[in-house]
Protein backbone atom coordinates (compact mmCIF):
# COMPACT_ATOMS: atom_id res chain seq x y z
CA UNK A 1 0.00 0.00 0.00
CA UNK A 2 2.93 2.25 1.04
CA UNK A 3 4.32 1.38 -2.17
CA UNK A 4 1.44 1.67 -3.88
CA UNK A 5 0.67 5.71 -2.50
CA UNK A 6 4.05 6.25 -3.54
CA UNK A 7 4.17 5.82 -6.97
CA UNK A 8 1.03 7.62 -7.39
CA UNK A 9 2.80 10.68 -5.60
CA UNK A 10 5.06 9.91 -8.15
CA UNK A 11 3.14 9.85 -10.82
CA UNK A 12 1.12 13.10 -10.32
CA UNK A 13 4.71 14.86 -10.46
CA UNK A 14 5.72 12.91 -13.43
CA UNK A 15 2.20 13.16 -14.71
CA UNK A 16 2.64 17.36 -14.13
CA UNK A 17 5.39 17.66 -16.40
CA UNK A 18 4.18 14.87 -18.96
CA UNK A 19 0.48 17.57 -19.24
CA UNK A 20 2.77 20.71 -19.46
CA UNK A 21 4.68 19.11 -22.72
CA UNK A 22 1.43 17.61 -23.67
CA UNK A 23 -0.63 20.44 -23.75
CA UNK A 24 1.82 22.39 -25.83
CA UNK A 25 2.31 19.11 -28.39
CA UNK A 26 -1.75 18.55 -28.32
CA UNK A 27 -2.63 22.79 -29.36
CA UNK A 28 0.73 22.93 -31.59
CA UNK A 29 -1.05 19.58 -33.28
CA UNK A 30 -4.21 21.00 -33.37
CA UNK A 31 -3.98 23.97 -34.21
CA UNK A 32 -1.29 24.15 -36.98
CA UNK A 33 -1.59 20.43 -37.88
CA UNK A 34 1.61 19.59 -37.45
CA UNK A 35 2.80 16.58 -35.71
CA UNK A 36 5.91 18.06 -34.62
CA UNK A 37 8.44 15.52 -33.24
CA UNK A 38 11.17 18.12 -33.29
CA UNK A 39 8.98 18.89 -29.94
CA UNK A 40 10.86 16.29 -28.39
CA UNK A 41 14.72 18.26 -29.17
CA UNK A 42 12.98 21.21 -28.43
CA UNK A 43 12.40 20.29 -24.84
CA UNK A 44 16.49 18.85 -25.08
CA UNK A 45 17.29 22.37 -25.88
CA UNK A 46 15.34 23.83 -23.65
CA UNK A 47 16.92 21.80 -20.45
CA UNK A 48 20.39 23.21 -21.92
CA UNK A 49 19.70 26.81 -22.46
CA UNK A 50 18.21 26.94 -18.42
CA UNK A 51 21.35 24.62 -17.32
CA UNK A 52 23.19 27.71 -19.04
CA UNK A 53 21.11 30.61 -17.30
CA UNK A 54 21.61 28.44 -14.30
CA UNK A 55 25.09 28.65 -14.18
CA UNK A 56 24.73 32.46 -14.60
CA UNK A 57 23.59 31.76 -10.71
CA UNK A 58 19.69 33.06 -11.67
CA UNK A 59 16.91 31.74 -9.54
CA UNK A 60 15.35 28.14 -11.05
CA UNK A 61 11.79 29.62 -11.92
CA UNK A 62 12.94 32.51 -13.57
CA UNK A 63 15.43 30.10 -15.62
CA UNK A 64 12.12 28.40 -16.18
CA UNK A 65 10.74 31.77 -17.42
CA UNK A 66 13.53 32.66 -19.66
CA UNK A 67 13.53 29.28 -21.14
CA UNK A 68 10.20 29.34 -22.13
CA UNK A 69 10.01 32.68 -23.63
CA UNK A 70 13.53 31.82 -25.91
CA UNK A 71 12.03 28.04 -26.75
CA UNK A 72 8.87 29.87 -27.94
CA UNK A 73 10.62 32.28 -30.53
CA UNK A 74 12.60 28.96 -31.51
CA UNK A 75 9.65 27.45 -32.25
CA UNK A 76 8.30 30.11 -34.04
CA UNK A 77 11.40 30.47 -36.08
CA UNK A 78 11.69 26.62 -36.79
CA UNK A 79 7.71 27.00 -38.02
CA UNK A 80 8.26 29.49 -40.59
CA UNK A 81 11.86 28.43 -41.80
CA UNK A 82 11.19 24.70 -42.34
CA UNK A 83 7.41 23.98 -42.21
CA UNK A 84 5.73 26.87 -43.65
CA UNK A 85 7.65 26.56 -46.58
CA UNK A 86 6.91 22.52 -46.94
CA UNK A 87 3.51 23.32 -46.43
CA UNK A 88 3.50 25.74 -49.16
CA UNK A 89 5.15 23.78 -51.72
CA UNK A 90 1.98 21.74 -51.38
CA UNK A 91 4.15 19.13 -48.64
CA UNK A 92 1.66 15.73 -47.61
CA UNK A 93 1.07 15.54 -44.12
CA UNK A 94 3.16 12.47 -43.79
CA UNK A 95 6.35 14.18 -45.44
CA UNK A 96 6.17 16.97 -42.89
CA UNK A 97 6.11 14.58 -39.94
CA UNK A 98 9.15 12.88 -41.75
CA UNK A 99 10.75 16.53 -41.95
CA UNK A 100 9.94 17.04 -38.52
CA UNK A 101 11.99 13.74 -37.60
CA UNK A 102 14.75 14.89 -39.30
CA UNK A 103 14.80 18.26 -37.70
CA UNK A 104 14.66 16.57 -34.39
CA UNK A 105 17.53 14.08 -34.80
CA UNK A 106 19.70 16.81 -36.43
CA UNK A 107 19.01 19.41 -33.35
CA UNK A 108 19.53 16.56 -31.46
CA UNK A 109 23.01 16.19 -32.47
CA UNK A 110 23.47 19.61 -32.92
CA UNK A 111 23.07 19.66 -29.45
CA UNK A 112 25.68 16.80 -28.62
CA UNK A 113 28.49 18.67 -30.19
CA UNK A 114 27.74 21.87 -28.51
CA UNK A 115 27.57 20.39 -24.68
CA UNK A 116 28.92 16.72 -25.11
CA UNK A 117 27.12 13.36 -24.37
CA UNK A 118 27.81 13.36 -20.61
CA UNK A 119 24.72 13.93 -18.00
CA UNK A 120 24.47 16.87 -16.43
CA UNK A 121 22.28 18.68 -13.77
CA UNK A 122 20.38 21.37 -12.08
CA UNK A 123 21.31 20.70 -8.80
CA UNK A 124 19.14 19.84 -5.74
CA UNK A 125 16.27 21.98 -6.41
CA UNK A 126 14.01 19.99 -4.66
CA UNK A 127 13.56 22.38 -1.74
CA UNK A 128 11.03 21.28 1.50
CA UNK A 129 8.95 18.29 1.38
CA UNK A 130 5.16 18.82 1.87
CA UNK A 131 2.52 15.91 2.78
CA UNK A 132 -1.20 15.90 1.07
CA UNK A 133 -2.97 12.96 1.76
CA UNK A 134 0.10 10.86 2.65
CA UNK A 135 1.23 11.79 -0.73
CA UNK A 136 4.80 13.29 0.24
CA UNK A 137 5.82 16.24 -2.75
CA UNK A 138 8.91 18.75 -2.80
CA UNK A 139 8.48 22.20 -3.51
CA UNK A 140 9.65 22.05 -6.54
CA UNK A 141 7.10 19.44 -7.79
CA UNK A 142 4.20 21.28 -5.70
CA UNK A 143 5.45 24.55 -8.10
CA UNK A 144 5.44 22.43 -11.50
CA UNK A 145 2.02 20.95 -10.71
CA UNK A 146 0.98 24.52 -10.10
CA UNK A 147 1.76 25.80 -13.07
CA UNK A 148 0.84 23.50 -15.11
CA UNK A 149 -2.73 23.47 -13.88
CA UNK A 150 -2.77 27.36 -13.97
CA UNK A 151 -1.49 27.23 -17.55
CA UNK A 152 -4.17 24.50 -18.48
CA UNK A 153 -7.07 26.36 -17.48
CA UNK A 154 -5.61 29.76 -19.08
CA UNK A 155 -5.54 27.72 -22.60
CA UNK A 156 -8.80 26.47 -22.06
CA UNK A 157 -10.07 30.03 -21.30
CA UNK A 158 -7.94 31.51 -24.24
CA UNK A 159 -9.31 28.94 -26.80
CA UNK A 160 -12.70 29.27 -26.07
CA UNK A 161 -13.31 32.91 -24.67
CA UNK A 162 -11.21 34.72 -26.50
CA UNK A 163 -11.26 36.42 -29.89
CA UNK A 164 -7.54 35.05 -30.36
CA UNK A 165 -8.70 31.73 -29.34
CA UNK A 166 -11.30 31.31 -31.48
CA UNK A 167 -9.72 32.66 -34.50
CA UNK A 168 -7.13 30.01 -33.45
CA UNK A 169 -9.81 27.46 -33.67
CA UNK A 170 -11.24 28.82 -36.51
CA UNK A 171 -7.96 29.04 -38.26
CA UNK A 172 -7.06 25.18 -37.66
CA UNK A 173 -10.22 23.77 -39.07
CA UNK A 174 -10.29 25.94 -42.26
CA UNK A 175 -7.63 28.26 -42.59
CA UNK A 176 -9.02 29.52 -46.54
CA UNK A 177 -12.24 30.45 -45.06
CA UNK A 178 -10.67 31.67 -41.87
CA UNK A 179 -8.29 33.96 -44.38
CA UNK A 180 -11.84 35.36 -46.09
CA UNK A 181 -13.05 36.46 -43.01
CA UNK A 182 -10.25 39.09 -42.94
CA UNK A 183 -7.89 36.40 -40.19
CA UNK A 184 -4.35 37.28 -40.54
CA UNK A 185 -3.81 33.76 -40.04
CA UNK A 186 -0.07 33.94 -40.55
CA UNK A 187 0.10 35.86 -37.59
CA UNK A 188 -2.55 33.38 -35.52
CA UNK A 189 -0.10 30.64 -36.20
CA UNK A 190 2.61 32.54 -35.13
CA UNK A 191 0.98 32.60 -31.95
CA UNK A 192 0.02 29.06 -31.80
CA UNK A 193 4.00 28.06 -31.98
CA UNK A 194 4.85 30.94 -29.65
CA UNK A 195 2.46 29.55 -26.86
CA UNK A 196 2.94 26.02 -27.73
CA UNK A 197 6.59 26.51 -27.73
CA UNK A 198 7.11 28.20 -24.34
CA UNK A 199 4.98 25.40 -23.10
CA UNK A 200 7.55 23.61 -24.54
CA UNK A 201 10.28 25.34 -22.93
CA UNK A 202 8.68 25.02 -19.89
CA UNK A 203 8.44 21.20 -19.44
CA UNK A 204 11.94 20.92 -20.63
CA UNK A 205 12.87 23.10 -17.68
CA UNK A 206 10.44 21.14 -15.39
CA UNK A 207 11.74 17.85 -16.94
CA UNK A 208 15.20 18.89 -16.01
CA UNK A 209 14.50 19.62 -12.89
CA UNK A 210 12.76 16.75 -11.40
CA UNK A 211 15.48 13.92 -13.22
CA UNK A 212 18.24 13.50 -11.27
CA UNK A 213 20.72 14.27 -14.44
CA UNK A 214 20.15 14.27 -17.98
CA UNK A 215 21.99 14.38 -21.28
CA UNK A 216 20.67 15.06 -24.85
CA UNK A 217 18.67 12.16 -25.13
CA UNK A 218 16.20 14.04 -22.77
CA UNK A 219 13.38 15.12 -24.51
CA UNK A 220 13.42 12.33 -27.08
CA UNK A 221 12.85 9.59 -24.53
CA UNK A 222 10.22 11.52 -22.71
CA UNK A 223 8.34 12.48 -26.27
CA UNK A 224 6.38 9.42 -26.21
CA UNK A 225 4.85 9.89 -22.93
CA UNK A 226 3.70 13.27 -24.17
CA UNK A 227 2.42 11.89 -27.13
CA UNK A 228 0.29 9.21 -25.40
CA UNK A 229 -0.87 11.89 -23.22
CA UNK A 230 -1.82 13.73 -25.91
CA UNK A 231 -3.65 10.81 -27.80
CA UNK A 232 -4.96 9.81 -24.41
CA UNK A 233 -6.41 13.57 -24.27
CA UNK A 234 -7.61 13.96 -27.15
CA UNK A 235 -5.64 15.84 -29.97
CA UNK A 236 -5.92 19.75 -29.35
CA UNK A 237 -8.09 19.86 -25.96
CA UNK A 238 -5.75 21.91 -23.17
CA UNK A 239 -8.29 19.88 -20.39
CA UNK A 240 -7.77 16.08 -22.22
CA UNK A 241 -3.95 16.82 -22.28
CA UNK A 242 -3.52 17.22 -18.41
CA UNK A 243 -5.91 14.20 -17.54
CA UNK A 244 -3.90 12.26 -20.21
CA UNK A 245 -0.95 13.13 -18.90
CA UNK A 246 -2.18 12.35 -15.17
CA UNK A 247 -2.77 8.83 -16.61
CA UNK A 248 0.59 8.18 -18.51
CA UNK A 249 2.07 9.26 -15.63
CA UNK A 250 0.46 7.42 -12.81
CA UNK A 251 0.19 3.97 -14.89
CA UNK A 252 4.04 4.68 -15.70
CA UNK A 253 5.60 4.73 -12.03
CA UNK A 254 2.97 2.43 -10.41
CA UNK A 255 4.35 0.16 -13.56
CA UNK A 256 7.87 0.82 -12.48
CA UNK A 257 6.96 0.22 -8.80
CA UNK A 258 5.31 -2.95 -9.11
CA UNK A 259 7.04 -4.77 -12.12
CA UNK A 260 10.41 -2.68 -13.08
CA UNK A 261 11.29 0.76 -14.28
CA UNK A 262 11.95 -1.04 -17.13
CA UNK A 263 8.11 -1.14 -18.14
CA UNK A 264 7.91 2.71 -17.80
CA UNK A 265 8.12 3.25 -21.01
CA UNK A 266 6.41 0.08 -22.55
CA UNK A 267 3.16 1.24 -20.20
CA UNK A 268 3.20 4.79 -22.07
CA UNK A 269 3.24 2.68 -25.82
CA UNK A 270 0.86 0.17 -24.35
CA UNK A 271 -1.78 3.31 -23.31
CA UNK A 272 -0.98 4.71 -26.86
CA UNK A 273 -1.93 1.69 -28.82
CA UNK A 274 -4.83 0.63 -26.68
CA UNK A 275 -6.29 4.30 -27.28
CA UNK A 276 -5.36 4.48 -30.87
CA UNK A 277 -7.30 1.15 -31.44
CA UNK A 278 -10.13 2.32 -29.06
CA UNK A 279 -10.90 5.97 -29.43
CA UNK A 280 -8.26 7.21 -31.93
CA UNK A 281 -10.49 10.97 -30.86
CA UNK A 282 -9.39 10.63 -27.36
CA UNK A 283 -10.65 9.89 -24.38
CA UNK A 284 -13.33 13.22 -24.48
CA UNK A 285 -14.02 12.35 -28.46
CA UNK A 286 -13.67 15.10 -30.73
CA UNK A 287 -17.54 16.33 -30.81
CA UNK A 288 -17.92 16.36 -26.93
CA UNK A 289 -14.74 18.07 -26.93
CA UNK A 290 -15.26 20.69 -28.96
CA UNK A 291 -18.70 20.51 -27.32
CA UNK A 292 -17.35 21.85 -24.06
CA UNK A 293 -14.56 23.83 -25.47
CA UNK A 294 -17.47 25.97 -27.50
CA UNK A 295 -19.32 25.70 -23.74
CA UNK A 296 -18.37 29.13 -22.72
CA UNK B 1 -9.89 50.99 -65.80
CA UNK B 2 -10.78 51.08 -69.86
CA UNK B 3 -13.92 52.64 -70.36
CA UNK B 4 -14.52 49.70 -72.40
CA UNK B 5 -15.51 47.53 -69.07
CA UNK B 6 -17.95 50.65 -68.10
CA UNK B 7 -19.51 50.30 -71.43
CA UNK B 8 -19.52 46.08 -71.28
CA UNK B 9 -21.23 46.18 -67.81
CA UNK B 10 -23.20 48.38 -68.06
CA UNK B 11 -22.11 50.86 -65.00
CA UNK B 12 -20.23 53.35 -63.99
CA UNK B 13 -16.46 51.31 -64.26
CA UNK B 14 -14.97 47.94 -62.41
CA UNK B 15 -15.41 47.41 -59.08
CA UNK B 16 -13.55 44.34 -59.84
CA UNK B 17 -11.76 43.38 -63.62
CA UNK B 18 -9.30 40.79 -64.93
CA UNK B 19 -6.86 41.81 -67.22
CA UNK B 20 -5.34 38.39 -69.36
CA UNK B 21 -5.22 36.77 -66.23
CA UNK B 22 -3.30 33.30 -66.81
CA UNK B 23 -3.66 31.11 -63.76
CA UNK B 24 -3.09 27.57 -62.44
CA UNK B 25 -1.72 25.24 -59.90
CA UNK B 26 2.28 24.62 -60.29
CA UNK B 27 3.26 24.69 -63.81
CA UNK B 28 -0.32 23.68 -65.04
CA UNK B 29 -2.02 26.44 -66.85
CA UNK B 30 -5.62 26.46 -66.81
CA UNK B 31 -7.45 29.96 -66.80
CA UNK B 32 -5.89 31.43 -70.42
CA UNK B 33 -5.84 35.15 -70.28
CA UNK B 34 -9.13 35.93 -69.43
CA UNK B 35 -10.30 39.88 -69.24
CA UNK B 36 -13.89 40.00 -66.71
CA UNK B 37 -15.81 43.12 -65.46
CA UNK B 38 -17.91 43.38 -62.95
CA UNK B 39 -19.32 46.79 -62.34
CA UNK B 40 -21.21 47.79 -58.72
CA UNK B 41 -24.85 46.95 -58.67
CA UNK B 42 -24.21 44.07 -61.23
CA UNK B 43 -24.53 40.55 -60.98
CA UNK B 44 -22.21 38.77 -63.45
CA UNK B 45 -22.15 34.95 -63.76
CA UNK B 46 -19.39 32.86 -65.26
CA UNK B 47 -21.25 29.41 -66.69
CA UNK B 48 -19.10 26.62 -68.54
CA UNK B 49 -18.49 23.05 -67.82
CA UNK B 50 -17.17 21.13 -65.35
CA UNK B 51 -13.76 21.33 -65.66
CA UNK B 52 -13.35 24.81 -67.38
CA UNK B 53 -11.49 26.35 -64.57
CA UNK B 54 -14.48 28.87 -63.33
CA UNK B 55 -13.15 28.15 -59.38
CA UNK B 56 -9.62 28.83 -60.74
CA UNK B 57 -10.58 32.04 -62.18
CA UNK B 58 -11.94 32.95 -58.77
CA UNK B 59 -9.14 31.10 -57.03
CA UNK B 60 -6.80 33.31 -59.10
CA UNK B 61 -8.56 36.23 -58.26
CA UNK B 62 -8.62 35.95 -54.65
CA UNK B 63 -5.14 35.08 -54.56
CA UNK B 64 -5.34 31.69 -53.72
CA UNK B 65 -4.30 30.25 -56.90
CA UNK B 66 -1.20 30.94 -59.24
CA UNK B 67 -1.14 33.78 -61.25
CA UNK B 68 1.20 33.30 -63.89
CA UNK B 69 0.63 36.39 -65.97
CA UNK B 70 -1.83 39.29 -65.99
CA UNK B 71 -3.61 41.78 -63.67
CA UNK B 72 -6.65 41.59 -61.35
CA UNK B 73 -7.91 45.22 -60.11
CA UNK B 74 -9.98 45.92 -57.48
CA UNK B 75 -11.41 49.48 -57.44
CA UNK B 76 -8.91 50.62 -60.00
CA UNK B 77 -6.22 49.50 -58.02
CA UNK B 78 -4.16 46.63 -59.15
CA UNK B 79 -4.26 43.83 -56.23
CA UNK B 80 -2.64 41.02 -58.33
CA UNK B 81 -1.73 38.53 -55.93
CA UNK B 82 -2.56 39.98 -52.77
CA UNK B 83 -3.44 37.76 -50.09
CA UNK B 84 -7.03 36.47 -49.49
CA UNK B 85 -7.01 38.40 -45.78
CA UNK B 86 -6.32 41.95 -47.03
CA UNK B 87 -8.70 41.33 -50.36
CA UNK B 88 -11.39 40.68 -47.22
CA UNK B 89 -10.46 44.07 -45.24
CA UNK B 90 -10.56 45.88 -48.55
CA UNK B 91 -14.41 44.47 -49.07
CA UNK B 92 -14.55 41.09 -51.32
CA UNK B 93 -16.36 38.39 -49.64
CA UNK B 94 -15.64 35.01 -50.71
CA UNK B 95 -17.60 31.63 -50.42
CA UNK B 96 -15.50 28.85 -51.79
CA UNK B 97 -17.30 25.81 -53.73
CA UNK B 98 -16.30 23.46 -51.37
CA UNK B 99 -14.63 23.67 -47.64
CA UNK B 100 -16.85 26.58 -46.98
CA UNK B 101 -17.57 26.48 -43.50
CA UNK B 102 -15.81 25.92 -40.06
CA UNK B 103 -16.76 22.55 -39.83
CA UNK B 104 -15.83 22.44 -36.01
CA UNK B 105 -17.55 25.36 -35.03
CA UNK B 106 -20.95 26.10 -34.09
CA UNK B 107 -23.18 28.02 -36.36
CA UNK B 108 -22.98 31.04 -34.07
CA UNK B 109 -19.34 31.08 -34.39
CA UNK B 110 -19.57 30.49 -38.13
CA UNK B 111 -21.28 33.89 -38.02
CA UNK B 112 -18.91 35.39 -35.24
CA UNK B 113 -16.11 34.73 -37.42
CA UNK B 114 -17.27 36.27 -40.83
CA UNK B 115 -17.93 39.37 -38.60
CA UNK B 116 -14.15 39.30 -36.68
CA UNK B 117 -12.98 42.34 -38.10
CA UNK B 118 -16.25 43.84 -36.63
CA UNK B 119 -16.52 45.16 -32.83
CA UNK B 120 -18.83 43.05 -30.41
CA UNK B 121 -21.73 45.14 -30.79
CA UNK B 122 -21.79 45.66 -34.32
CA UNK B 123 -21.26 42.29 -34.67
CA UNK B 124 -24.31 40.97 -32.89
CA UNK B 125 -26.36 43.33 -34.77
CA UNK B 126 -25.11 42.08 -38.48
CA UNK B 127 -25.76 38.66 -37.05
CA UNK B 128 -29.80 39.51 -36.51
CA UNK B 129 -29.48 41.28 -39.98
CA UNK B 130 -27.84 38.08 -41.83
CA UNK B 131 -30.70 35.59 -39.69
CA UNK B 132 -33.45 37.58 -41.21
CA UNK B 133 -31.93 36.46 -44.56
CA UNK B 134 -31.81 33.30 -43.69
CA UNK B 135 -34.79 32.90 -41.14
CA UNK B 136 -33.91 28.87 -41.24
CA UNK B 137 -30.30 29.01 -39.52
CA UNK B 138 -32.16 30.62 -36.89
CA UNK B 139 -33.49 27.52 -34.37
CA UNK B 140 -29.38 25.94 -35.44
CA UNK B 141 -27.35 28.60 -34.22
CA UNK B 142 -25.84 26.08 -31.73
CA UNK B 143 -25.44 22.99 -33.91
CA UNK B 144 -21.70 22.21 -35.46
CA UNK B 145 -21.52 22.53 -39.28
CA UNK B 146 -19.98 18.75 -38.99
CA UNK B 147 -23.27 18.07 -38.15
CA UNK B 148 -25.47 19.96 -40.31
CA UNK B 149 -27.09 19.04 -44.25
CA UNK B 150 -25.60 20.57 -47.52
CA UNK B 151 -28.43 23.03 -47.55
CA UNK B 152 -27.91 24.35 -44.04
CA UNK B 153 -23.87 24.44 -44.81
CA UNK B 154 -24.38 26.85 -48.04
CA UNK B 155 -26.55 28.84 -45.93
CA UNK B 156 -24.02 29.05 -43.00
CA UNK B 157 -21.62 29.69 -46.08
CA UNK B 158 -22.84 32.48 -47.58
CA UNK B 159 -24.05 34.39 -44.09
CA UNK B 160 -20.53 34.07 -43.28
CA UNK B 161 -19.74 36.31 -46.56
CA UNK B 162 -22.48 38.58 -45.94
CA UNK B 163 -21.66 39.20 -42.30
CA UNK B 164 -18.80 41.67 -43.30
CA UNK B 165 -20.86 43.32 -45.51
CA UNK B 166 -18.29 43.05 -48.86
CA UNK B 167 -19.42 45.32 -51.68
CA UNK B 168 -17.59 43.11 -54.03
CA UNK B 169 -18.98 39.36 -53.29
CA UNK B 170 -17.91 36.30 -54.50
CA UNK B 171 -19.48 33.51 -54.94
CA UNK B 172 -18.31 29.88 -56.29
CA UNK B 173 -21.50 27.92 -56.89
CA UNK B 174 -23.64 29.40 -53.69
CA UNK B 175 -27.00 27.02 -54.73
CA UNK B 176 -25.00 23.55 -54.86
CA UNK B 177 -27.00 21.10 -52.80
CA UNK B 178 -29.90 23.29 -51.82
CA UNK B 179 -33.61 23.22 -52.63
CA UNK B 180 -35.18 24.92 -55.70
CA UNK B 181 -36.91 26.94 -53.02
CA UNK B 182 -33.81 27.87 -51.43
CA UNK B 183 -31.56 28.40 -54.37
CA UNK B 184 -34.24 30.65 -55.41
CA UNK B 185 -33.95 32.29 -52.00
CA UNK B 186 -30.19 32.68 -52.92
CA UNK B 187 -30.09 33.19 -56.46
CA UNK B 188 -32.90 36.09 -56.36
CA UNK B 189 -33.51 37.13 -52.98
CA UNK B 190 -29.71 37.70 -51.97
CA UNK B 191 -27.44 37.69 -55.26
CA UNK B 192 -29.91 39.60 -56.85
CA UNK B 193 -31.22 41.65 -54.05
CA UNK B 194 -27.02 42.47 -53.43
CA UNK B 195 -26.36 43.81 -56.93
CA UNK B 196 -29.43 46.13 -56.53
CA UNK B 197 -28.21 47.20 -53.81
CA UNK B 198 -25.05 48.06 -55.57
CA UNK B 199 -22.74 45.29 -54.64
CA UNK B 200 -20.59 43.79 -57.49
CA UNK B 201 -21.58 40.25 -57.45
CA UNK B 202 -20.04 37.72 -59.30
CA UNK B 203 -20.80 34.19 -59.63
CA UNK B 204 -20.25 31.19 -60.76
CA UNK B 205 -23.21 28.83 -60.84
CA UNK B 206 -23.85 25.41 -62.45
CA UNK B 207 -27.68 26.28 -62.41
CA UNK B 208 -26.98 28.33 -66.00
CA UNK B 209 -30.57 28.75 -66.66
CA UNK B 210 -31.36 29.90 -63.32
CA UNK B 211 -28.37 32.30 -62.74
CA UNK B 212 -28.80 33.88 -66.20
CA UNK B 213 -32.13 34.68 -65.76
CA UNK B 214 -31.46 37.24 -63.40
CA UNK B 215 -27.77 38.41 -64.26
CA UNK B 216 -26.72 41.36 -65.77
CA UNK B 217 -23.65 40.02 -67.68
CA UNK B 218 -22.60 36.79 -68.64
CA UNK B 219 -19.26 34.96 -69.57
CA UNK B 220 -19.31 31.67 -71.15
CA UNK B 221 -15.72 29.88 -70.17
CA UNK B 222 -14.84 27.06 -71.89
CA UNK B 223 -11.69 25.09 -71.60
CA UNK B 224 -10.16 28.27 -69.74
CA UNK B 225 -10.73 30.60 -72.56
CA UNK B 226 -13.96 33.41 -72.59
CA UNK B 227 -16.24 31.63 -75.40
CA UNK B 228 -18.45 34.08 -75.05
CA UNK B 229 -19.18 37.45 -73.01
CA UNK B 230 -22.50 39.26 -73.93
CA UNK B 231 -25.87 40.22 -71.81
CA UNK B 232 -26.90 37.63 -69.91
CA UNK B 233 -30.27 37.67 -71.95
CA UNK B 234 -28.92 37.18 -75.13
CA UNK B 235 -26.25 33.98 -73.53
CA UNK B 236 -29.91 32.43 -72.36
CA UNK B 237 -31.56 33.26 -76.27
CA UNK B 238 -28.35 31.76 -78.01
CA UNK B 239 -29.57 28.56 -79.32
CA UNK B 240 -26.12 27.27 -79.88
CA UNK B 241 -24.94 28.00 -76.15
CA UNK B 242 -26.73 24.71 -74.90
CA UNK B 243 -24.60 22.60 -77.22
CA UNK B 244 -21.52 24.21 -76.72
CA UNK B 245 -22.11 23.24 -72.96
CA UNK B 246 -22.96 20.01 -73.65
CA UNK B 247 -20.62 19.46 -76.25
CA UNK B 248 -17.29 21.02 -74.26
CA UNK B 249 -18.33 18.84 -70.90
CA UNK B 250 -18.89 15.79 -72.95
CA UNK B 251 -15.30 16.42 -74.47
CA UNK B 252 -13.99 17.06 -71.10
CA UNK B 253 -15.78 13.98 -69.72
CA UNK B 254 -17.06 16.33 -67.34
CA UNK B 255 -20.81 15.51 -67.39
CA UNK B 256 -21.88 14.40 -63.87
N1 LIG C 1 -5.61 22.18 -56.65
C1 LIG C 1 -5.46 21.80 -57.95
N2 LIG C 1 -4.28 21.36 -58.39
C2 LIG C 1 -4.12 21.00 -59.68
N3 LIG C 1 -5.10 21.04 -60.60
C3 LIG C 1 -6.29 21.49 -60.23
C4 LIG C 1 -6.55 21.87 -58.87
N4 LIG C 1 -7.83 22.27 -58.78
C5 LIG C 1 -8.35 22.12 -60.01
N5 LIG C 1 -7.44 21.65 -60.88
C6 LIG C 1 -7.66 21.40 -62.31
O1 LIG C 1 -8.02 22.59 -62.94
C7 LIG C 1 -9.04 22.36 -63.90
C8 LIG C 1 -10.17 23.32 -63.67
O2 LIG C 1 -10.74 23.08 -62.39
P1 LIG C 1 -11.81 24.06 -61.76
O3 LIG C 1 -12.08 23.59 -60.38
O4 LIG C 1 -11.36 25.46 -61.95
O5 LIG C 1 -13.06 23.77 -62.71
P2 LIG C 1 -14.56 24.32 -62.58
O6 LIG C 1 -14.87 24.99 -63.86
O7 LIG C 1 -14.74 25.09 -61.34
O8 LIG C 1 -15.36 22.95 -62.52
P3 LIG C 1 -16.69 22.57 -61.69
O9 LIG C 1 -17.83 23.09 -62.47
O10 LIG C 1 -16.67 21.09 -61.68
O11 LIG C 1 -16.57 23.16 -60.33
C9 LIG C 1 -9.44 20.90 -63.77
O12 LIG C 1 -8.88 20.22 -64.86
C10 LIG C 1 -8.81 20.43 -62.49
O13 LIG C 1 -8.36 19.12 -62.62
MG1 LIG D 1 -15.75 24.84 -59.63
Amino acid sequence: MKLLIEAIGFGIATGAVIALGAVGFSVQFGISNVLNITYGSMMTLAAFVGYAFLQLNVNVWIVMAITSAVIGVASVVFNRILLEPLKRRGTSFVGIIIATVSAAIVLQYAIVVFVGATAHSFGEQSGRTLTVLDLVFTTSQVIIICTTVALMVGFHLLLTRTKIGRAMRATSTNRTVARACGIRTERIIDFTWLLSGAMCGAAGVALAITTVSFDFTLGSTFLIYMIAAAVLGGIGQPYGAMVGGLVVGIASQVAGAYWSPAYQDVIAFVILIIMLLVRPRGLFSAGAVTRRLANT
Amino acid sequence: MPTSSAERTGGGGSALATRGLVAGYGDVVVVHGVDLDVAEGRLVTVVGPNGAGKSTLLKAILGLSRVMDGHVVLDGDDVTGQPLELLARRGIGYVPQVDDVFETLRVSENLEMGGYLLDKSERAARVDEVLEIFPALKPKMRRYLGTMSGGERKMTAVARALMLAPRVLVLDEPTAGLSPALTRVVLEEQARALASHGKAVLLVEQKAHAALEISDWAYVLVRGAVAKSAPAREVLADPDMAEIFLGAAVRDGGVK
